[in-house]
C-alpha cells in the first residue's frame, strides 16, 4: 500500500474536556496521572431510593464561563458540558471560525441526549396536563441537540451529526468525522460527545438493566475494572470533544498537531442486547480493522486505553479480543488502562473522554493508571495492566468502546513524527 | 473519482400510513392517498391535537416474535420489519459470517413507548420497579441492534439522530461506508414511533403541529397558503445499499444508483431555519457535485415540505439557488409528508424510497392538498394532486431538522452500466 498523502491523513490538533477528573486538558491529565478517582456519592438529586448511589459527577462546572444566560437556559446540562467542552477544544486548537465556517462541521455524540429535560417534562405532562409542557422542552431533549448548539454556539456550517451507538457513541463519532475529512466533506471536524444522566430516571433505569456498581459506601473504590472483585460501572457524566483536522491544512495554519487520528474500525456482534460475545471476536476485528485501515503494524501498539467498565461478563470478553487481535506475546506486552477506574462510564461521552486520554498518553509518552486494580481477576490476565502512572515509549495507541447492542468501536492513534 | 466504488440499490422496505410493503405503499402514494386520521388508540387526555398519520395496517406479529414484540418499542417493531421486507425485496441472502454487511438506522428519539411507561412506572411505583430492559430498548440504537441480531449483521451498525433529516443522512452515511469499502452492502434507512401523548404536547407546544382538527385528511399542506403546520406520521423504511459489482454478480434487480450525499448545518438556530435557505442549498449542491452531475440534470427533488410557515418558502429559495432559477422552475418538486405525515426520523428514508420509486418506475408521487400555492412557495414545478409520468435523468431527496441539519441524497437510474 501506498502512504498517505497528507490531505488524506487526519490529525488532532485541539483537546476540551469537561469532566469528573477536571475541567480542560490539563486539569484532567494531571489528575489521570496521579491516579486520582472523580467519584463521590450522587449530589445532583436525592438518590436514597435508588440502588446505586454514587457517581462520577462534573464538579465546579459554571455554564455561565462558557455560555451567555439566555441561551444555557435554553440547553440541558447535556448540552452545556458539550458546548464548554466544544469551546475549549477550539481554544485549544486555536482554532479561528471565519470565512471557512462552511468546511467545519461536528459529529457529537450522546448516549441518551436531554435526560433531565425529558423528566421534567414528563413530570409535567402526569402532573399538570399537555398545556404545560415548555416549548422548548422537545428541542433541549433530543440527542442531536448538543451537535445542534455546538453548531450554532461557534457557527460552525459544515456537516452536523449525532451518531449513536450507546457507549461507543463518541469512538463512531471520531472515526466517522475522519471519514468526513478523507472523503472532502470538511477540512475540520468537532469530534466528541457528552452526557449528562445522573438524573432520577436514568440512574434508575441504567440500575435496572443490572449492570450498575453497588458499592455505595466506598465511592472511590468501587469503579475497579479487571479486579476480582468488581461488580458493574459506576455512571459518570462529561464533555469530551477533539478537533480533527485535515494534516497539511493543519501544518499551513501552524497548527499543534498532537497525534494522529489515523484509523478506524466498527463492527457488531450481533450476540445480545446487553452482554458482549464471550470471546470478544467481534471487538478483535474492530481492533484489527481500525489497524488495517490506519495501515498500522500491530507490532507498533504499545498501549490501549481499554474500554473495560468494571462489569464481570465485559472486562474478561475485551481481555480476550486484544489477545485475540494482537496475538499472546504481543499482548503480553501492551500497556492497558481503564481509566473508567477515575473516570468513571461517561456512556456517550466516554469514549471521546478516553480517546482524549488516549492522545495526551501519546504526548506525555506516559501511560495513565487503572486505579483500584489490587486482586486482578485471573479472567483478564494476558496484558500489561498499568496500575500506577508509567512513563512509556508510544508509537500508536488504541481506544476501544463498546456498546449494548453489540456495537463495536475502535480508534487508532498514532504519535506524529512529521 | 472513476475507480470509486459505486452504491446500488436493490430492495426497499417500507411501513407507514400508505401501508406495508412497498407495493402497497408506492400504490397509495401515486394515487395521492391522505394518511391522516384522528387518533384512536390512545388517551390524549386534554390535548387540543388528536390527529396523526398512523401505520394502522402494521401488525407487529406477522414479523416479530411474541416475546421481543412484547418487550420491545414500537420503533424497534417497525425496523425489524422493514429490514425483513427489504431483504426479501431484495432477495438478499447475508452472508454467513454478516462481516461484510452493516446497518444504519435514523431515529428522532428511539424508543419512545418504553420510557415513557417505565418513567410513569417509577413515578407511580418507585424506581426499583423499572424494568430491565428499559434502557437498552429505549435507546436510539436499538432498532439497528435488534435487526443486527435478528439477520447477523457484523458490519458496522449504528444510529444516526439528526433529527427530521436521520433518515437521509443515514442513507448518505451508509453509502460512504460501502464507498470506503468498510461494508459491500448496508441497510439504511430510518424509524420513529412518536405518536405519544409527550411528543405530540412537545411539539405542540413548540406551535408546529397543524390543527386543522375537522378535516384531518387535508391537515398537512406543504406550499399552501393555509398550511399550519405538520401532521406527526410514522414508519419505517430501510433500503438495501449494495455495492455495485456485489450487486451485478448476484444478478440482483437493480432499483437506482446513490450517486451523491451532502450534508450542512444552518448555525442558525434551534427551531427555525435560516430564511434564506443558504446552508440547505449548500447541502444539494455538495449532493450534485459527489454525483458528477450537472444541477441541471435534476429532474425531480422530493422536498421536505414540512408544512411550516417559515421552512416551505426556505427550502424552496434553496432548491432555487442549488438549481438555479432557470432550471428549478422547470423542475419536479413534490412533498410527499402531505400524504404519509412527518415520519421524524423515518421520514428522509420513506421520501427517498419515493425518490428511488420515482426514479426507478418514471412516476413522481404528488404533494396532496395544495389547494392554493403560497407565493412565498413559487419558482419550481409542483406536482399538485396526481402523480405524474416522466422520465427521470435524477432526482434529488432533501430533508432538514431541528437543531439546523440539512442533508440531500442525489440517486440515478440504472442504465445496466
Amino acid at each position: 500500500m501506498t502512504p498517505r498523502p497528507l490531505n488524506a491523513r487526519v490529525v488532532i490538533t485541539g483537546i476540551g474536556l469537561v469532566s469528573p477528573l477536571g475541567i480542560g486538558k490539563a486539569e484532567v491529565w494531571e489528575a489521570a496521572r496521579q491516579g486520582r478517582s472523580g467519584a463521590g456519592p450522587v449530589t445532583l438529586f436525592d438518590a436514597s431510593a435508588h440502588g446505586a448511589q454514587i457517581a462520577f459527577e462534573v464538579t465546579g462546572f459554571d455554564p455561565l464561563t462558557f455560555i451567555d444566560k439566555r441561551a444555557a437556559r435554553r440547553m440541558d446540562r447535556s448540552s452545556q458540558l458539550a458546548v464548554a467542552a466544544a469551546g475549549l477544544a477550539i481554544e485549544d486548537a486555536g482554532l479561528v471560525i471565519g470565512a471557512d465556517a462552511e468546511r467545519i462541521g461536528a459529529v457529537i455524540s450522546t448516549g441518551n441526549g436531554g435526560n433531565a429535560t425529558y423528566e421534567e417534562a414528563h413530570h409535567t405532562l402526569l402532573t399538570r396536563g399537555p398545556e404545560r409542557i415548555s416549548p422548548v422542552a422537545l428541542p433541549m431533549i433530543i440527542c442531536n441537540m448538543a451537535a445542534g448548539h455546538v453548531s450554532m454556539t461557534y457557527g460552525l456550517q459544515g456537516p452536523v451529526s449525532c451518531i449513536l451507538t450507546a457507549c461507543a457513541s463518541s469512538l463512531h463519532a471520531i472515526g466517522e468525522a475522519a471519514d468526513m475529512i478523507r472523503r472532502g466533506a470538511a477540512d475540520v471536524m468537532l469530534a466528541g460527545g457528552s452526557e449528562a444522566a445522573v438524573t432520577p430516571y436514568a440512574m434508575g433505569a441504567l440500575d435496572a438493566s443490572r449492570a450498575m456498581s453497588h458499592r455505595n459506601d466506598d465511592p472511590t473504590g468501587a469503579s475497579r475494572p479487571f479486579d476480582l472483585n468488581r461488580d458493574g460501572f459506576v455512571l459518570g457524566e462529561a464533555g469530551a470533544v477533539l478537533v480533527l483536522e485535515r494534516m497539511d491544512l493543519a501544518l499551513a495554519r501552524n497548527a499543534p498537531i498532537i497525534a494522529e487520528m489515523s484509523g478506524y474500525g466498527a463492527t457488531s456482534d450481533a450476540h445480545h442486547i446487553t452482554e458482549p460475545h464471550p470471546e470478544g471476536s467481534e471487538q478483535a476485528r474492530a481492533m484489527t480493522r481500525a489497524l488495517a485501515s490506519g495501515q498500522i503494524d500491530a507490532s507498533t501498539v504499545d498501549h490501549i486505553n481499554a474500554h473495560a467498565t468494571s462489569t464481570v461478563a465485559g472486562d474478561a470478553s475485551e481481555v480476550h479480543g486484544i489477545i485475540t487481535a494482537l496475538g499472546a506475546d504481543h499482548a503480553a506486552s501492551v500497556a492497558v488502562s481503564a481509566t473508567k477506574s477515575m473516570h468513571g462510564h461517561c456512556l456517550g461521552a466516554t469514549g471521546a473522554l478516553e480517546a482524549a486520554l488516549t492522545t495526551l498518553a501519546i504526548t506525555h509518552q506516559m501511560v495513565p493508571p487503572t486505579i483500584n486494580l489490587t486482586d486482578l481477576d485471573p479472567a483478564c490476565e494476558g496484558v500489561d495492566h498499568v496500575r500506577t502512572a508509567r512513563a512509556h515509549r508510544i508509537r500508536t495507541a488504541l481506544c476501544s468502546g463498546f456498546g449494548f447492542g453489540g456495537h463495536n468501536a475502535v480508534i487508532a492513534l498514532e504519535a506524529v513524527t512529521a | 473519482m472513476s475507480t470509486r466504488r459505486r452504491v446500488v440499490i436493490t430492495g426497499i422496505g417500507i411501513i407507514s400510513g400508505h401501508g406495508v410493503g412497498r407495493e402497497d405503499v408506492w400504490r397509495n402514494a401515486c394515487n395521492g392517498m391522505a394518511c391522516t386520521a384522528p387518533i384512536t388508540d390512545m388517551e390524549l387526555g386534554t390535548s387540543p391535537v388528536t390527529i396523526a398519520a398512523q401505520a394502522r395496517d402494521f401488525v407487529v406479529d406477522d414479523f416479530v416474535e411474541r416475546r421481543l414484540a412484547r418487550r420491545a418499542d414500537r420503533v424497534t417493531h417497525f425496523a425489524l420489519a422493514a429490514a425483513q421486507l427489504a431483504t426479501a425485496d431484495a432477495g438478499l441472502t447475508i452472508s454467513a459470517d454478516g462481516r461484510d454487511t452493516g446497518i444504519i438506522l435514523g431515529t428522532g428519539t428511539g424508543g419512545n413507548h418504553v420510557r415513557d411507561e417505565n418513567y410513569q412506572t417509577m413515578i407511580e411505583r418507585g424506581v426499583d420497579r423499572i424494568s430491565p430492559f428499559a434502557i437498552p430498548y429505549s435507546m436510539c440504537n436499538h432498532p439497528p441492534a435488534e435487526v443486527a441480531m435478528l439477520l447477523g449483521l457484523r458490519g458496522p451498525t449504528m444510529a444516526m439522530v439528526t433529527a427530521c433529516a436521520a433518515g437521509t443522512d443515514a442513507i448518505g452515511t451508509a453509502t460512504a461506508i460501502i464507498r470506503r469499502g468498510d461494508a459491500d452492502v448496508m441497510l439504511s434507512g430510518g424509524t420513529d414511533a412518536m405518536i405519544t401523548p409527550l411528543w405530540i404536547a412537545g411539539f405542540d407546544a413548540m406551535r408546529v403541529l397543524s390543527h386543522h382538527q375537522n378535516d384531518p385528511a387535508t391537515a398537512p399542506r406543504p406550499f399552501d397558503s393555509s398550511r399550519d403546520g405538520f401532521v406527526i406520521g410514522e414508519g419505517a423504511a430501510i433500503l438495501v445499499l449494495e455495492e455495485r459489482e456485489h450487486a451485478v454478480r448476484r444478478g440482483a434487480l437493480i432499483l437506482c444508483e446513490v450517486a451523491g450525499y451532502g450534508a450542512s448545518a444552518d448555525a442558525h438556530h434551534i427551531t427555525d431555519p435560516d430564511p434564506s435557505g443558504r446552508s440547505q442549498a449548500r447541502a444539494m449542491r455538495a449532493a450534485i457535485a459527489d454525483a458528477g452531475i450537472p444541477a441541471h440534470e435534476i429532474d425531480y427533488v422530493n422536498a421536505h415540505g414540512g408544512a411550516s410557515r417559515p421552512g416551505d418558502p426556505s427550502e424552496i429559495a434553496a432548491i432555487r439557488a442549488a438549481l438555479g432559477e432557470e432550471h428549478a422552475a422547470r423542475t419536479a418538486v413534490s412533498a410527499t409528508k402531505s400524504m404519509h405525515g412527518h415520519c421524524m426520523g423515518a421520514t428522509g428514508a420513506i421520501e427517498g424510497a419515493f425518490t428511488a420509486l420515482a426514479v426507478a418506475n418514471g412516476i413522481i408521487p404528488p404533494t396532496i392538498n395544495l389547494t392554493e400555492l403560497d407565493p412565498e412557495c413559487v419558482g419550481v414545478d409542483h406536482v399538485i394532486g396526481q402523480a405524474r409520468t416522466t422520465t427521470l435523468r435524477a432526482a434529488m431527496s432533501s430533508n432538514n431538522g431541528l437543531g439546523g441539519h440539512n442533508a440531500a441524497i442525489v440517486l440515478l437510474p440504472w442504465g445496466g452500466e
